[in-house]
């Protein structure tokens, strides 16, 4: 098994740049999910680890190998494509040792691999099918299964869940979580689901615009995000957020109040914040509480009552709607005055350049 | 639906109404191609003029079979059929390999190879008897240049049919090329990557996955070509006649001949005999191009 270390890896299409210098180190034996919005370069980047796009700049090592101009097959790294890429002509036997047919391995040995490839994913039954009769989720397994019998360095997931129905999923995303245990491997995962990146990752990279916006664990993602476009990507339901005037400027906390909001502080970095300075305060909808009083007040649009938890969609009077999710059950009305409150220390304040301004 | 609403929608159903707007397409068919087949499947059964026809039962077929190079036009029809086909296949996917990679001129070369597909297959056999005389035509005379000494193309009856299905593939490779690049295409770029990433060469590629998954293009180019050079008339006769003597005949030219000789039935028990040769070969061919792969 080997580490992955991109050093200022740049892609540009023409004068077009997609990725813009990404540093990044993959430690062996690590789940590293590239989560993102569309467009943001993920997919990109995992290629250009593949191989399967040129690296306009910076370099890209592999264990101990400079990899920028080595040939996909030579990087010791097997891809499970989105669209599984099976080959409708051949069984599944013959697909999953395609990639050993071609280097050539005895046929006894081919055999050996491919069985015990099928046996750690409970297919053996599915061999001598082809892929056009098997269902979303045993075609997944099979392409999981080809890249498994290369034995790989590094295992790379191109959105492969992104084709199955959401019960399959969750199921598919346990037994790849499963697969790295047992298997140790370094694995590289591209998603736009969240949810996925949480769950699956040791490390998470959001990218966004082909920078790298912040890396690090999917809790440390939720709980300190680096800036703005972290905070609205990473949670669902997102974070909500409101402009801000900074009232008060205290050791190890900001005072700040709105037209939406008593004046509450709130503790942070208050380094180069100065009385009077627009900035934005981030709360999660799940750490919005109903008190007997509270410092945000709005009128209640729509209310989803989910039995455990109440969904609520509350205007402010400035115009823009925040969601809280209260636990348990909350007979509330649309059209409805609601009062919300929050503990300051779960609140995250960003400056004017979008920086999240966590405490010490 | 309500109780009452639903037998009246059956009544709709069944009303013939509806079926009127399929007469003028079902007469048109009739008349020009139901009644002239099932009159020539008659005509063939009988000794006719333009006045007159006389019923003689299999006669005519009996006559037919008897033709002294009736045989070698059998042979000769499916020996053309099977060279152009098998021609239009390779150089087919040879052509179009070339021009969906990525080439100068891709567009400008793609509208070369089809060209020929719009002209006159008079016109062009015209021209390329021209092309293929013996001692005058440009085709020996740039040979004779590199000291090489031309075959008699059409002239030397072990050579007149391969000379008229090399021109026949000249002219129709460029639909078979087409076909094929409309296949490749259509082949999703994700398995090129997965065999690149597995190691595959360009050979291997081309055999595991190029040529697998063009497999319907293939299909289509085989039966378009195979029935196309089955029933070719039109190059044949405007390049030999048949000839010389009977050693590039195919069972339309036969036919044609006998025609001219005015043995009207002669030649329509012929062109069932076309249409029962066509059927008896194309059919099971077609079955086998076509079998289930458990493709998608």
């Amino acid at each position: 098994m080997a580490g992955l270390e991109l050093k200022s890896l740049h892609k540009s299409y023409g004068d077009v740049p997609v990725i813009k210098g990404v540093d990044l180190t993959v430690e062996h034996g690590e789940f590293v999910v590239f989560v993102g919005p569309s467009g943001c370069g993920k997919s990109t980047l995992l290629r250009m680890i593949a191989g399967l796009e040129d690296i306009t700049g910076g370099e890209l090592w592999i264990g101990d190998k400079l990899c920028n101009a080595v040939e996909p097959r030579d990087r010791g790294i097997a891809m499970v494509f989105q669209n599984y890429a099976l080959y409708p002509h051949m069984t599944v036997y013959d697909n999953i040792g395609f990639g050993l047919k071609l280097a050539r391995t005895p046929k006894d040995i081919r055999d050996s691999k491919i069985r015990e490839a099928a046996r750690i994913l409970q297919m053996e039954h599915l061999l001598e099918r082809k892929p056009g009769q098997l269902s979303g989720g045993q075609r997944q397994r099979v392409a999981i299964g080809r890249a498994i019998v290369r034995k790989p360095e590094v295992f790379l997931f191109d959105e492969p869940l992104s084709n199955l129905d959401a019960a399959l999923r969750v199921d598919t995303r346990m037994e790849i979580s499963k697969l790295h245990q047992d298997l140790g491997a370094t694995m590289i995962y591209v998603t736009h689901d969240q949810i996925e990146a949480m769950t699956l990752a040791d490390k998470i990279v959001v990218l966004n615009g082909g920078v790298v916006q912040q890396v690090g664990a999917p809790i440390e993602l939720y709980q300190r995000p680096a800036n703005l476009f972290v905070a609205g990507f990473i949670g669902s339901p997102k974070m909500n957020f409101m402009a801000v005037t900074v009232d008060n400027v205290a050791a190890n906390a900001v005072t700040v109040s709105g037209k939406d909001l008593s004046p509450v502080s709130i503790p942070a970095d208050v380094t180069g914040l100065t009385l009077g300075d627009t900035v934005t305060l981030g709360i999660r909808p799940h750490a919005l509480t109903i008190p007997t009083t509270g410092s945000v007040v709005g009128r209640i649009n729509l209310v989803e009552r989910l039995g455990n938890e109440t969904i609520v969609n509350l205007g402010l009077t400035s115009g823009i709607s925040w969601l809280a999710v209260l636990d348990g059950d909350h007979n509330l009305a649309t059209g409805q005055t609601l009062q919300l409150a929050f503990d300051p220390t779960s609140a995250v304040i960003f400056d004017g350049e979008g920086r999240a301004r966590h405490p010490a | 639906m309500t109780a009452a609403a639903a037998p009246a929608l059956k009544a709709q159903r069944r009303s013939l109404y509806p079926s009127w707007f399929y007469a003028p397409a079902a007469v048109i068919y009739a008349v020009l191609f139901l009644a002239p087949t099932f009159a020539s499947l008659y005509f063939s059964l009988t000794r006719w003029s333009l006045s007159s026809a006389v019923f003689i039962g299999f006669e005519n077929f009996a006559q037919f079979f008897r033709e002294p190079f009736l045989i070698q036009g059998l042979v000769n029809t499916v020996v053309y059929a099977a060279i152009s086909s098998g021609l239009k296949v390779v150089l087919g996917m040879l052509l179009a390999l070339m021009l969906t990679s990525q080439i100068m001129g891709r567009g400008y070369l793609r509208s070369v190879i089809f060209f020929p597909v719009l002209v006159s297959t008079v016109g062009v056999g015209m021209t390329f008897t021209v092309l293929m005389h013996p001692t005058n035509g440009m085709i020996n005379e740039a040979l004779s240049l590199i000291g090489i000494k031309g075959p008699g193309w059409l002239v030397d009856p072990k050579l007149a049919l391969f000379s008229v299905a090399l021109v026949d593939v000249w002219k129709g490779v460029g639909l078979a090329t087409v076909i094929y690049i409309a296949g490749l295409v259509a082949i999703p770029k994700d398995y090129y990557e997965a065999a690149r990433i597995d190691g595959a060469t360009p050979l291997q590629n081309f055999f595991y996955v190029t040529l697998p998954l063009s497999r319907p293009a293939t299909a289509t180019v085989i039966t378009l070509s195979f029935i196309g050079g089955l029933r070719t008339f039109d190059l044949i006769w405007a390049m030999t006649k048949g000839g010389p003597g009977f050693a590039s005949d195919t069972v339309a030219s036969v036919i044609y001949k006998q025609y001219q000789a005015g043995f009207y039935g002669l030649s329509t028990a012929g062109n069932v005999v076309l249409f029962i040769l066509i059927a008896v070969l194309v059919v099971p061919l077609t079955m086998f191009l076509n079998r289930k792969q458990g493709f998608e």
